[in-house]
């Protein structure tokens, strides 16, 4: 399935299969049972995630390792707006995507003019302050959390994560092939050239880093309303970013489809994995990390295009990066 | 000696202790960065390690802890030689995102391993001089942690030593400052990554003992530690030992200066925030030679 959808979607055949994708999803909660439907908006959620990711890990080439902190600003802006200023949902989740990007570019450009691991420590460093400052406020409940007002339908929450990530797949089907796309792929591949262009890479960057941000903050407060109750560790929470990152990875980091295709596959194996054991899951993500850095590090997708089979790239991805 | 003289005093007592352990779980870290550039999420994970083979030992087998200190580092010694030379030296030459990952995904496994084997409750290694301290005149100081300052000056001595003055130590500046050259010259690269990360994963178990003495353990514990690491590491300058035991102990001040401001609830929040001023300010640390950080 990814290889159909990221090689052929430029021409008529993939908008095909696309708008047959989109249908068909539109369509699974006339036909699903609730747990299918729950399952399927968790595959969107991280659908949405890893695509949001991608923009600022992939595109960009800036590992963002604290997204998860725009996980925590959305589901408390929403929690907030809704449990205690008695605001709509659908005018508070847009306020908690409004914060993320605010808090982006605040913090995005202090740190996006750091390199590498000072980037990715930093941005985590980031998500732990929140998660602090989270449990030590008294709007956000502190460390006991927030409930947020019972729902009616889990239908809603379907649909709300399918918008999110349709929007999340089209940004990044439509950002390489813009003119900030261009500008983008050039600082990831080489800054100071660049910069000798005529491009500013921190503007650049921080566009790419908040429109990431965005779809982590609207992905938090969907989830807060969806599961209605959130405290510091559940949404300021590592996880999230891990995930999405390995998604990312797994379905090729820098591509339109690949975080989708990594989400839908990884999702799926993981929610039978968390039915057998619920520590299965992350011994199983530890350790999917490790296999995928190690033989695949360009992603599953780079692996099956290569030339002279499988086994044979993974060797020359192997040989090329140990001693 | 008035009041407010007399806490500022202890505060700066407690925090000069307290950054000891700091500097103990630093120095490993900042060789394994500096060395093998490598940062380490791991790291962490290895401190948590380490607290627990201590806290095992003296509940099962009631083995001191300052006795099983030396147990400790040579497990994780052994634990992290076959760790570098059969998993990280894969992907040591590939670009820092996938070392960082890679170490990401280590910290992920060895963290939830101890999870589903020791559960989440918090413990504590409770000894029978726990408790004593000693006056001088009118400040308190805890015996176990001026022992675990103590451990840490001396291990961070050991290690400095052992940098400057041994064959091994020559073998591994010399492949960090260029790696083709040290091969040419008949240095196995392989083996010395591997030596590097085990002495680096030797003190990250003798600071999780340490840890154990005064700290809860849990198997989440360990993320906190690689943050305190790096944040030391960025203060004191990238992979130099007395850079590692000057970032420590001011880390250990600031912060125990700070809780007494703000409130114990703070720490993260005042290490991150010294974490961004000296990236800002001065990339290179304190001790450190100037390079590129920015981007």
């Amino acid at each position: 399935m990814p290889r159909v959808t990221a090689r052929g979607l430029g021409g008529p055949a993939g908008a095909i299969l696309a708008a047959a994708a989109l249908a068909a999803a539109l369509l699974l909660p006339s036909v699903a049972g609730t747990y299918y439907i729950r399952v399927v908006t968790g595959i969107f959620m991280f659908g949405m995630l890893a695509s949001g990711w991608n923009i600022v890990g992939g595109y960009t080439g800036y590992p963002d390792f604290g997204a998860a902190a725009f996980i925590g600003i959305g589901a408390y802006t929403t929690g907030i707006l809704m449990s205690r200023v008695h605001l709509p949902f659908a005018a508070a989740l847009p306020a908690g995507g409004i914060l993320s990007i605010a808090a982006a570019v605040a913090m995005g450009s202090v740190l996006l003019r750091l390199r590498g691991h000072y980037f990715a420590v930093a941005t985590l460093g980031f998500m732990i302050v929140l998660q602090q400052l989270a449990s030590n406020l008294d709007v956000t409940g502190g460390g006991s959390g927030m409930n947020l007002p019972p729902v009616r339908s889990f239908t809603t929450f379907y649909y709300w994560m399918l918008a999110g990530l349709v929007v999340a797949v089209a940004v990044g089907f439509v950002l390489p092939r813009s003119r900030v796309g261009y500008a983008i792929a050039a600082i990831r591949e080489n800054q100071d050239a660049a910069q000798v262009l005529g491009i500013s890479p921190l503007p650049y960057k921080v566009l790419a880093y908040a429109t990431s941000a965005f779809f982590f903050g609207i992905g938090g407060g969907i989830y807060a309303y969806w599961f209605t109750f959130i405290d510091p560790p559940t949404v300021f929470n590592i996880d999230f970013t891990i995930q999405a990152v390995v998604m990312t990875i797994f379905g090729g980091p820098g591509t339109a489809f690949g975080p989708l295709a990594g989400a839908v596959i990884l999702k799926s194996l993981d929610v039978v994995l968390t039915n057998i054991s619920i520590f299965l899951h992350n011994v199983f993500f530890g350790a999917l990390v490790c296999l995928l850095v190690i033989f695949a590090p360009r992603g599953l997708a780079e692996i099956f295009q290569a030339r002279g089979g499988l086994i044979e790239a993974i060797r020359t991805e192997v040989r090329e990066n140990r001693i | 000696m008035s009041a407010a003289a007399q806490i500022a005093l202890q505060n700066a007592i407690n925090g000069l202790l307290i950054g000891g352990t700091y500097a103990t779980v630093a120095v490993g870290f900042s060789l394994v960065w500096g060395i093998l550039n490598v940062i380490n999420i791991a790291h962490g994970a290895l401190v948590m390690l380490g607290a627990y083979v201590t806290y095992w030992l003296f509940t099962l087998y009631h083995i001191d802890p300052l006795l099983s200190l030396p147990l400790t580092g040579a497990l994780l010694f052994a634990l992290g030689y076959p760790l570098q030379r059969i998993v990280i030296n894969q992907v040591v030459r590939a670009s820092f995102f996938i070392t960082f990952l890679l170490t990401f995904g280590l910290e992920l496994l060895i963290t939830n391993l101890a999870l589903a084997a020791w559960t989440a409750d918090i413990r504590s290694v409770t000894t029978s001089y726990s408790g004593w301290s000693v006056a001088l005149g009118p400040i308190a100081l805890p015996v176990v942690r001026i022992v675990s300052l103590l451990i840490a000056l001396l291990t961070a001595a050991a290690l400095q030593l052992v940098m400057t003055r041994t064959r091994l130590g020559g073998a591994i500046r010399a492949t960090a400052s260029d790696q083709e050259a040290a091969r040419l010259m008949g240095i196995p690269i392989a083996h010395v990554y591997a030596l590097t990360f085990a002495i680096a994963a030797a003190t990250a178990g003798i600071a999780g003992s340490l840890i154990s003495l005064s700290f809860p353990i849990f198997p989440a514990m360990g993320a906190g530690y690689t943050l305190i690491a790096f944040v030391t590491c960025v203060l004191g300058g990238l992979g130099s030992v007395p850079g590692a035991l000057l970032g420590g102990l001011l880390l250990g001040l600031l912060q125990t200066y700070a809780a007494s401001w703000l409130g114990p609830n703070f720490d993260n929040i005042i290490a991150f925030s010294v974490l961004i001023l000296v990236l800002l300010v001065r990339p290179a640390g304190l001790l450190g030679r100037a390079q590129r950080f920015r981007g």
